[in-house]
């Protein structure tokens, strides 16, 4: 019966796409599964892309100095010597654009952008986002945006080189790939503020009949907190931008103290009184949250993915909520512990010190919770549930390794350190990258209407696992050995000689992780065309979404919704399945109880005979 | 994994290295609790046959709230227990008292150091005199600064004497890193910050910048010097005799360019 339903709907769903131009269609579209796919391909594009530049920085630290094979005669000459080697001046806006390309055009476009836009509707039974048209806009903004921060690369100087972070004076002096580096986080702020402002009202606003705000499944819950954290934050990370964009272009002082020393620029227009420091806090307290902006949808996605392939109701679905309502509040109160060594007032060194102590509570209780799913669950090991059991243990390594950090005496030494760049790789790549991984392949059906291919996904998962830890925890050993983030060449250091052999493995490692995500692309875009065709409900899982065709038309559902009942309903025994949908009423599972027990009953009878 | 860690030779780096042990074997047991359980569970609740059943279970509020409040308290535990060593290290009313106090100013890419001379006083500094050949910007009509001495990615220290640095930087913000010494403070334009630090053990060190400043950022290299006393006022009075000479020349030739001298080799260069 659902097979002849989906034909039906597929005939409907065809009609739609005839309907509409190539262009409203494929590229100005307003439908948010299309503004998800669009995310989703010019993210991954960007991954590409800033992983490349990752491994160029490795290829420098793990041989100083030497050309990149292959391909390093073919490179510019403004990023590469007579040799072929990474210049000092490129490996600078190497760090710079891997960082902002992986944190806001490769994690935020993944997590917010795509399976926001592409889970909450149908999650929430809803037919669209309750702005259609603003999705638009905050999608196109995203490859403009991409589009200025990468022209830095045409300009005299280069992309911009201050690092991420770009801390002033030194990124108020520099040249014009820092300005552009600006505007484009300017422009991807405005589009994570229009994001944040429709998830927002479309969860409050359009969920389907019966759903009440606690029948939301967790990947749900987290985007709506995710949201409002982005409309919180965002706006401050803006006027900052916009001050700094001022004391770059216009010469005012907001962050620049008076009588500065610079070689490149003539620093007589610049009045001085202005605070370094004042760049940093409103900085982190942007960029802090922004940590949880990257985490918190990849908890609620594992939370469901863990769910569904251990067929048992979320462990503490409640205390999840509020966990993360948690990590939401507290979040926006530790951003001071990123300026421990900075000069600021020691005495909030000390307050921020027990926030952010205290902001590991909520993140154990999550922990915890997932193992409690886990317990006594019926896992099925298919590539979502591979990656998402990945994510616990390895954000439970970006966690404990968060405690050094939080420790305002262990920080002093290990600040700046490699220490730090394996934590934020643990959490962003073991966290983030893992759950987005989780993310694809569960939806991916539910995306393309087709599936994936298994024995792709699993080999693409345990290279990625093994290469990803090999990669950066090693890191670690590095931090507490002292190699300091961002220097272009460790052997300059007596004390960071005998790491060199280590810096290599790391290297080795990265390539390996760097080409499995090849394998992920061929995955996800053969089986896009070639793969078998999806059922609707091919995890027989519980949420709004499998109840839509496989792929979704525009307007999503082809059945009348009323959500009865919690997303977790696994292994219930109301049923003789071992899922229990939203939607199913009361009266048709009874229905369904008994259709299942006929059936039962005839196998029976029909057993002696054969 | 904590053999890595540098030789520590300062005084409350010990402190902070049994911190770091602490959180160390607390994370380590915290991770293999963990990692044992999920293990086992993996193990153990696969799926082994269809039709197999998981457990109908949603949580239970004891357990929720027995894991809120233990990791509550232990990490409320490590909060106070580190913020004990953070107030020695890093408050400026439990200092102890300075033996030498020497500033520290970071140019893009290198230290300089300077030495208040043999009577003791720094000649008074103002942010307006500050330039490539006056980085402090000490006052030239001051006689106290006259006898004032810098030093360019060289500071000698006498071994067991606690050294009061006043750190800040001349152009943009750079950090101040010894990693024997288990110190580090950003050097922030605009602004004074003191560190203090006492070594136990004579001997050549390295101080790095630990923030990006730019693409020489990894060349902003110095040599530490802890000195027996009598070695360092040997050292002193070096220094002290050349840079009297150099005064009382006939024209003091100015300081070259400081770019152009050697990383390690300690330097006098004249202020004026």
């Amino acid at each position: 019966m659902e097979a002849v339903l989906s034909t039906e709907k597929h005939a409907l769903a065809g009609g739609h796409a005839h309907s509409e131009s190539f262009i409203r269609h494929y590229i100005f579209s307003t439908d948010h599964k299309m503004i998800a796919k669009q995310f989703m391909f010019t993210a991954i594009f960007f991954l590409f892309i800033g992983g490349a530049f990752a491994l160029f920085i490795r290829w420098q630290l793990a041989y100083p100095g030497q050309p990149i094979p292959l391909i390093g005669k073919l490179l510019p000459s403004t990023w590469v010597n007579g040799q072929g080697a990474v210049t000092a001046e490129w490996y600078t806006q190497l760090l710079t654009m891997h960082g902002t390309i992986m944190i806001f055009a490769v994690i935020i476009p993944l997590l917010v952008g795509t399976f926001g836009n592409f889970a909450i509707p149908l999650m929430i039974g809803a037919d669209d986002m309750a702005f259609p048209f603003l999705n638009m806009v905050s999608f196109w903004l995203f490859p403009l945006a991409g589009i200025i921060m990468m022209s830095g690369f045409f300009m005299e100087g280069g992309m911009a080189a201050a690092g991420w972070t770009s801390y002033p004076p030194l990124s108020a002096i520099a040249s014009t790939g820092q300005t552009l580096w600006i505007v484009a986080l300017f422009l991807i702020g405005f589009s994570s503020i229009l994001g944040g402002v429709n998830y927002i009202t479309t969860i409050l606003n359009m969920r389907a009949p019966g759903m009440k705000m606690f029948d939301m499944p967790m990947t749900v819950w987290a985007v709506f907190i995710t949201a409002i954290i982005i409309t919180i934050g965002t706006p401050v990370l803006a006027s900052a931008l916009s001050m700094l964009f001022m004391d770059n272009f216009l010469s005012t002082s907001f962050f620049m103290p008076a009588h500065l020393t610079v070689a490149t620029r003539d620093m007589s227009r610049t009045a001085g009184g202005g605070q370094p420091l004042l760049w940093q806090h409103l900085f982190w307290f942007y960029s802090h949250p922004a940590v949880y902006i990257m985490i918190l949808p990849g908890m609620g996605v594992v939370s469901d993915v863990l769910a569904t392939f251990s067929r048992k109701p979320l462990y503490g679905y409640k205390a999840m909520v509020f966990a993360i309502i948690a990590i939401a509040f507290l979040g926006i109160i530790v951003w001071g512990h990123h300026m421990f060594q900075s000069g600021m007032n020691p005495l909030l060194g000390t307050t921020f010190m027990v926030s952010t102590m205290v902001i590991a509570v909520p993140s154990a209780i999550k922990t915890f919770n997932w193992l409690g799913t886990m317990w006594r669950g019926k896992m099925e090991f298919v590539t979502p549930m591979l990656n998402a059991v990945a994510f616990v243990s390895m954000f439970v390594i970006g966690g404990l390794s968060g405690i050094f950090m939080a420790s305002t005496p262990v920080d002093v030494f290990i600040h700046d350190t490699y220490f730090i760049v394996g934590h934020i790789h643990y959490v962003l790549f073991g966290g983030s990258l893992f759950a987005i991984f989780a993310g694809l392949h569960y939806w991916f059906p539910k995306m393309s209407g087709r599936m994936y291919n298994e024995r792709l996904g699993k080999l693409h998962f345990w290279i990625t696992f093994i290469s990803f830890n090999c990669t950066f925890f090693p890191m670690h050993i590095l931090g507490i050995g002292g190699m300091m983030r961002r220097i272009y060449d460790p052997t300059v250091y007596d004390f960071l000689k005998p790491f060199q052999p280590m810096n290599e493995f790391i290297t080795i490692s990265a390539i390996v992780l760097g080409f499995a995500q090849f394998i992920l692309v061929y995955n996800l875009l053969h089986s896009w065309f070639y793969g078998k065709k999806a059922k609707r409900n091919p995890w027989r899982a519980n949420t709004l979404e499998w109840q839509a065709p496989s792929p979704p038309p525009h307007g999503n559902f082809d059945t009348e919704l009323r959500v009865y009942r919690g997303p977790y309903e696994y292994s219930s025994p109301d049923s003789v399945q071992d899922y229990l949908p939203q939607t199913v009423s009361p009266e048709e599972l009874q229905e369904q109880n008994e259709r299942h027990r006929q059936r039962l009953a005839q196998q029976e009878h029909a057993q002696p005979v054969a | 994994m904590l053999d890595w860690l540098p030789e520590n030779v300062s005084v409350f780096g010990e402190g902070v290295d049994h911190l770091f042990t602490l959180i160390y074997y607390i994370s380590v047991a915290i991770f293999i609790l963990v990692n044992v359980i999920y293990v086992a569970f993996i193990i153990r609740y696969r799926r082994k046959r269809k039709g197999d059943r998981a457990y109908y279970y949603h949580g239970n509020n004891l357990l929720e709230f027995s894991w809120t409040a233990l990791p509550f308290v232990l990490f409320l535990f490590l909060a106070f227990y580190s913020d004990g060593i953070w107030e020695s290290i890093k408050y400026s009313d439990k200092t102890p008292n300075p033996d030498l106090v020497v500033e520290v100013m970071g140019q893009t890419y290198m230290w300089h150091f300077r030495y208040p001379g043999s009577d003791g006083i720094f000649g008074r500094r103002e942010a307006r005199f500050m330039g490539t050949t006056n980085p402090f910007g000490i006052d030239p009509d001051d006689p106290n600064g006259k006898d004032d001495y810098t030093t360019i990615n060289n500071l000698t220290i006498p071994v067991n004497k606690t050294v009061l640095v006043h750190l800040s930087s001349m152009d943009v913000i750079h950090s101040f890193f010894l990693p024997n010494m288990r110190v580090k403070q950003d050097a922030v334009p605009g602004q004074w910050v003191d560190v203090w630090f006492n070594s136990v053990k004579t001997g050549k060190y390295e101080i790095a910048c630990a923030e990006l400043c730019g693409s020489g950022h990894y060349l902003m290299r110095a040599v530490l010097e802890v000195k027996s006393q009598s070695a360092f006022d040997g050292w002193l009075d070096e220094q002290y005799g050349g840079l009297l000479a150099a005064l009382n020349a006939p024209s003091a030739v100015p300081a070259t360019a400081p770019a152009a001298q050697d990383q390690s080799a300690p330097a006098a260069s004249p202020t004026h």
